[in-house]
């Protein structure tokens, strides 16, 4: 039986390699994500053991937890400058050295300013030459040497190249106050990474970062050196001991561990989604398997009866077809993780490219990565085979003595049953996940998604003959015979079309879905801005999608135009309740109401003066809070607090969150103050050009920001979510690509088992073109099956999303019809690519071999 | 084009249809070389009804494979009516076999999925030619499929199909139909019938035949027999009669 499976292997090296394509294009996906998620995480954790090398302890205040401020760095208090000398008079001390840091984003020679997509813009301070005077320090001068006065500075490698700064270049810096010039006077990097993680970096003399952070006469931490009979860990509870309450020490290593481990935090959602997007390709692989393992079952059906005449039991056919797929699941998932090295090199250069300059390790490779991608590959591949392989057990010695005769695939009660209660149960799935709060919601969302794919794709034989009828029908008209052709045998066997189209479904249904999704938020988002936003300007950071932080300076100067009527900034801050993350918005009390409508249920905006803070209305019901109650927030710096509730209101999409509180407050609360967003209205009697000249004027000092009026707003708006559908559809293009490659495979497969025909049309006058017309054709019909039944499916998706987000303010439910029509238009444009390989040896087929093939 | 009116002015008849000039066909090279075929000379008349008979490997489909422009010769020239058919490109074959040729195969000479209807006008919707309905309406009453023409060839039985594969090759109105055994796959009373109407083909339409049989009654249908053996033509025989062409064959297998 061995023997056979091998030969059997070998004799069809064509089918095994397009059935192999897809497991190595899934494996590939997983493993490179994998290796790319190692090599990461491996480069961090050695870029930070780097940059702490050498400091035995830190000192800095102590927390209840770190915050992300609007420059995308973490923020802590700081403390007192006395805190220095405390711990230099510890026993033990060798060097101690202060430092400060905040937010300082660079600008160009262009005038623009420099914003890293995510990783923080730093500005620190060091006392004059200390930075690098720590010899075990892995931070290194590139170039020039450390600031001294107040307008030097000095920059990281990787900006200084970027935008060709060198020693002796002026650069203008943005701060939380006013904008001021420097001169680079020295250029750093990281061992040999040019960048900390992609962040930005201006190193300023320390007393003249004090005053530019607003940090007079305090640290935010202490670098210590332990003298050489002192442990690290030792000289850490001495110090502990000897600062004052509210000040924490810990070892350079804890320090290294830390920083690594929020750097690989933040990266965990990209590695994760990879992760899905290489599932769904597998899954999408799993269906072309299953086909290709169908048909060939199909047309060895007389060879597996031959064999069981002979005496080979029905368990030895089905272990003979099983054995076949485990080899086809290893070779190709060895290939696979070859493949994700290559891979993972791609990703890799697609983060560069997004601004995250990683160290240069070489790629890692665990053995969870070929463990992981074996298993799975090979899973994969066997589970697809099991139904084909049952099938092959079950054919009849007699089967070797009867002309095979295609199976016509009728009408069958039995799948319609079967299919449609998969389908329920998939739906009652995803609908549980959607609609009923349960603790893995996702899980059950991506459950129940597969599941209806097997359902769907049980029932689709059922709509596949009459959807290639009507699909068909235009082609056939124009284009005769062909045509006609080319709709019969994409009718001939509905199963095969049906289950060949499935897999394009899959990727079909999760692209329109994610676009139906987007239209919806856009739609919603056009709505609400409509609704309530009163602002005729809407200034927001230039960079980082609209998500970074700005000087609060432009709100004030936006202020002081009289052509200018009413201004609000708004800020978000990360706080704690009941232990879970949440975000708060800040803005002014006074001006807020006129700038957008809030909906106020209850209280009276201007009360939030008082230090008291505002709820939606549907935080106030889950907590079961009125006006008068206290809410009981943590902040980083306070701890928990008990702020009173001032007032109940409806309208959050605006100012951004379920919680108002005041600018005051905030400050209270933070040590960055940075807007997010500042709304202002035109004053009355003044042209909307005039007004623009105004805010224009009060904002150009500051090339970080983007004045825009509402409709501009609107727009960029609505770019930012095609920005990620974009993103999404171009990573579900791999589970199309192999959805293609399944067309290929079946109708290469077809073409084989068609041969003779295609030799008698052949030998009857068909000429060439004619014939590879027919094979493309009947290639456009299953991928526009495909499509529609994906756009059907995809659209229940789309619409269950949609509706279970309505609570999270997605309000709307917006059909893309014409970006829907064109995905129908190009499932069917890469029909015809899918086509070209067998078209063309339908095409080259040798009339009178095909005659004469049994 | 073939159109009503032209139906009244004789057709632009060639005296001779199919010529063989030479030909030698050789499968294979070296030590394995088959020669098929080898040095045949051969002019086949117009409106004639020939078979080829000959021991089995001896070189029968062979040529008729060549004559029909299916097969590439080694050495020679085949010509088609006045056309050179050795030095057309694979383009031009197409378009002479789907114009001027009708084919019939021993077995599987329908396309499964089309009806016996769309069957016997194939080649002249693959030209996009109207076919001549009334020359259509007098062939399919001749064969006698009339009732059964929006049936699938697998609802078709083995001599219905092969009748339904005779009317395609004569729907188009050729210049020359070849048949590779058509009754092979029959029994005797339904390839007498296959054999009658190829017959009639001949004698009302003048059409052009050229058959590769085994059978002594088969070919006893004909006008005139080629005998083949070891690629070579080594007899003809106008007129066979069942008797003649059994003894013939006697002599050439001993
Ligand atoms: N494709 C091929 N490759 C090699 N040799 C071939 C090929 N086709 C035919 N032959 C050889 O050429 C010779 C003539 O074959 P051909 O098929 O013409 O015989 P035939 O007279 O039709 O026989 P039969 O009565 O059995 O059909 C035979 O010896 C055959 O083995
Ligand atoms: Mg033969």
């Amino acid at each position: 039986m061995w023997r056979t499976t091998v030969k059997g292997l070998m004799a069809h090296k064509l089918r095994l390699a397009l059935t192999a394509l897809a497991v190595v294009l899934g494996v590939g996906f997983i493993g490179g994500t994998y290796v790319l998620t190692d090599t990461i995480n491996k480069s961090f954790d050695e870029l930070f053991a780097d940059t702490t090398q050498g400091v035995d302890v830190f000192v800095r205040s102590d927390t209840a937890f770190e915050s992300q401020n609007a420059s995308g760095s973490g923020d802590r208090e700081a403390m007192p400058e006395e805190v220095l000398e405390t711990v230099q008079g510890v026993d033990g001390v060798d060097t101690a050295t202060g430092s400060v840091g905040g937010y300082a984003q660079l600008v160009d020679k262009e005038g623009e300013a420099i914003a890293p997509q995510g990783p923080p813009t730093l500005g620190f301070g060091y006392p004059d030459d200390e930075t690098t005077e720590n010899e075990d320090s892995a931070v290194t001068m590139r170039a020039g040497r450390e600031p001294a006065t107040s307008d030097e500075v000095m920059i990281d490698a990787a900006t200084a190249e970027d935008h060709d700064f060198s020693v002796g270049d002026s650069v203008d810096v943005l701060f939380e106050g006013p904008k001021r010039t420097f001169e680079v006077v020295g250029i750093i990097g990281f061992g040999e990474a040019d960048n900390l993680a992609g962040a930005t970096l201006a190193v300023f003399e320390l007393e003249a970062a004090q005053e530019l952070f607003n940090k007079e006469g305090t640290l935010d931490s202490i670098e210590v050196t332990a003298e050489e009979d002192v442990s690290p860990g030792e000289l850490r509870n001495r110090i502990a001991t000897a600062v004052p309450d509210g000040i924490e020490a810990q070892t350079g290593d804890y320090i290294a561990d830390e920083q690594s481990d929020s750097v690989q935090e933040a990266l965990g959602f990209f590695n994760t989604a990879l992760l899905v997007f290489g599932f769904i390709s597998l899954f999408v692989g799993a269906f072309i398997i299953f086909n290709t393992f169908s048909i060939v079952v199909a047309q060895r059906t007389r060879e597996f009866g031959l064999l069981r005449a002979m005496g080979a039991s029905g368990r030895q056919i089905l272990g003979s077809v099983l054995v076949e797929s485990v080899i086809v699941g290893f070779l190709a998932s060895l290939v696979g993780l070859v493949a994700g090295f290559g891979i993972a090199a791609g990703l890799q250069a697609m983060l560069r490219v997004f601004g995250l300059d990683l160290p240069s390790t070489g790629l890692v490779f665990e053995p969870r990565t070929a463990i992981i991608g074996l298993t799975v590959g090979v899973l994969v591949t066997l589970i697809s085979a099991i139904g084909p392989a049952r099938r092959a057990s079950r054919i009849s010695p007699m089967a070797a003595l009867r002309e095979a005769s295609p199976q016509q695939a009728t009408f069958s009660r039995k799948r319609l049953l079967v299919g449609a209660s998969v389908t329920l149960i998939g739906a009652a799935i995803l609908g549980a996940g959607l609609f009923v709060s349960l603790d893995n919601a996702v899980s059950y969302v991506g459950l129940g998604a597969a599941v209806i794919f097997f359902g769907v794709t049980a029932l689709s034989p059922l709509f596949a003959e009459p959807l290639a009828r009507a699909i068909g029908a235009p082609i056939q008209a124009l284009l005769n015979v062909p045509g006609k052709l080319a709709r019969q045998n994409s009718r001939r066997n509905p199963k095969r079309t049906a289950s060949t189209a499935a897999a394009l479904m899959i990727g079909l249904a999760l692209v329109s879905m994610v676009s139906i999704f987007a239209a919806s938020i856009k739609a919603t988002s056009s709505r609400i801005l409509d609704e309530n936003l009163k602002a005729d300007f809407i200034i927001t950071s230039s960079a980082g999608g609209g998500f970074g932080g700005f000087s609060p300076e432009i709100a004030a100067g936006a202020a002081e135009q009289h052509e200018i009527g009413a201004v609000a900034a708004v800020r978000y801050g990360e706080f704690r309740l009941d232990g879970a993350s949440r975000f708060l918005s800040a803005t002014d009390p006074d001006t807020i109401e006129e700038v957008t409508s809030l909906g106020v249920v209850e209280g009276d905006v201007g009360d939030l003066d008082g230090g008291g803070v505002f709820l939606s209305t549907d935080v106030a019901e889950s907590e079961a809070l009125t006006v008068g109650d206290d809410l009981t927030m943590e902040f980083p710096a306070d701890g928990k607090t008990d702020v009173p509730v001032d007032g109940i209101f409806e309208t959050t999409d605006i100012v951004g969150s379920d919680f108002l509180v005041s600018l005051d407050t905030y400050a209270e609360q933070y040590t960055t103050n940075l807007d997010s967003v500042v709304l202002a209205t035109v004053a009355s009697g003044v042209s909307t050009d005039d007004a623009r000249a105004a805010i224009d004027t009060a904002t150009s000092d500051f090339p970080n920001v983007t004045v825009e009026n509402q409709a501009e707003f609107k727009e960029t708006q609505a770019g930012l979510v095609d920005q990620l559908l974009g993103l999404i559809t171009a990573l579900l293009a791999l589970a199309l690509v192999i959805a293609l490659l399944g067309i290929t495979n079946t109708l290469a497969l077809s073409v084989f088992e068609r041969t003779r025909e295609l030799g008698l049309l052949r030998a009857v006058g068909m000429s060439r073109r004619q014939a590879r017309s027919m094979i493309r054709w009947e290639s456009v019909i299953i991928a526009v099956i495909g499509a529609v039944l994906g756009l059907v499916v995809g659209g229940v998706f789309g619409w269950a999303l949609v509706t279970s987000l309505a609570d999270e303010g997605i309000s709307e439910f917006a059909v893309p019809t014409g970006q829907l029509i064109a995905y129908v238009v190009a499932a069917g444009a890469a029909g015809i690519v899918a086509a070209i390989p067998p078209a063309r040896r339908a095409a080259r087929l040798n009339v009178l071999e095909a005659i004469a093939t049994e | 084009m073939q159109s009503v009116k032209e139906e009244a002015v004789p057709r632009p008849v060639q005296r001779i249809a199919s010529r063989a000039v030479d030909v030698a066909k050789v499968y294979g090279a070296g030590s394995t070389a088959v020669r098929a075929l080898d040095g045949v000379d051969m002019e086949f008349e117009t409106g004639k009804y020939a078979a080829i008979m000959g021991p089995s490997g001896s070189g029968k489909s062979t040529l008729l494979q060549c004559l029909a422009g299916l097969d590439q010769v080694t050495s020679g020239v085949i010509y088609l009516g006045d056309v050179d058919v050795t030095s057309l490109n694979e383009k031009h074959r197409t378009m002479l076999r789907r114009d001027k040729i009708g084919f019939i195969f021993q077995s599987f000479n329908l396309i499964p999925s089309l009806t016996a209807k769309e069957n016997i006008t194939l080649p002249m919707d693959l030209a996009r030619r109207k076919p001549d309905a009334e020359w259509l309406d007098g062939l399919l009453d001749i064969v006698g499929l009339k009732d059964r023409l929006r049936h699938h060839p697998s609802e078709l039985s083995g001599g219905e199909q092969q009748r339904v594969a005779a009317a395609r090759a004569l729907a188009s109105r050729p210049e020359i139909v070849f048949a590779d055994e058509p009754t092979g796959n029959l029994d005797s009373k339904r390839g007498g019938e296959m054999l009658a109407f190829m017959r009639r083909a001949v004698k009302e339409f003048g059409q052009t035949i050229i058959m590769v049989t085994h059978d002594p009654i088969a070919a006893s249908y004909s006008d005139q027999v080629v005998f083949l053996e070891d690629g070579k033509i080594v007899d003809l025989m106008e007129g066979p009669t069942v008797e003649k062409v059994l003894d013939r064959m006697k002599t050439l297998e001993s």
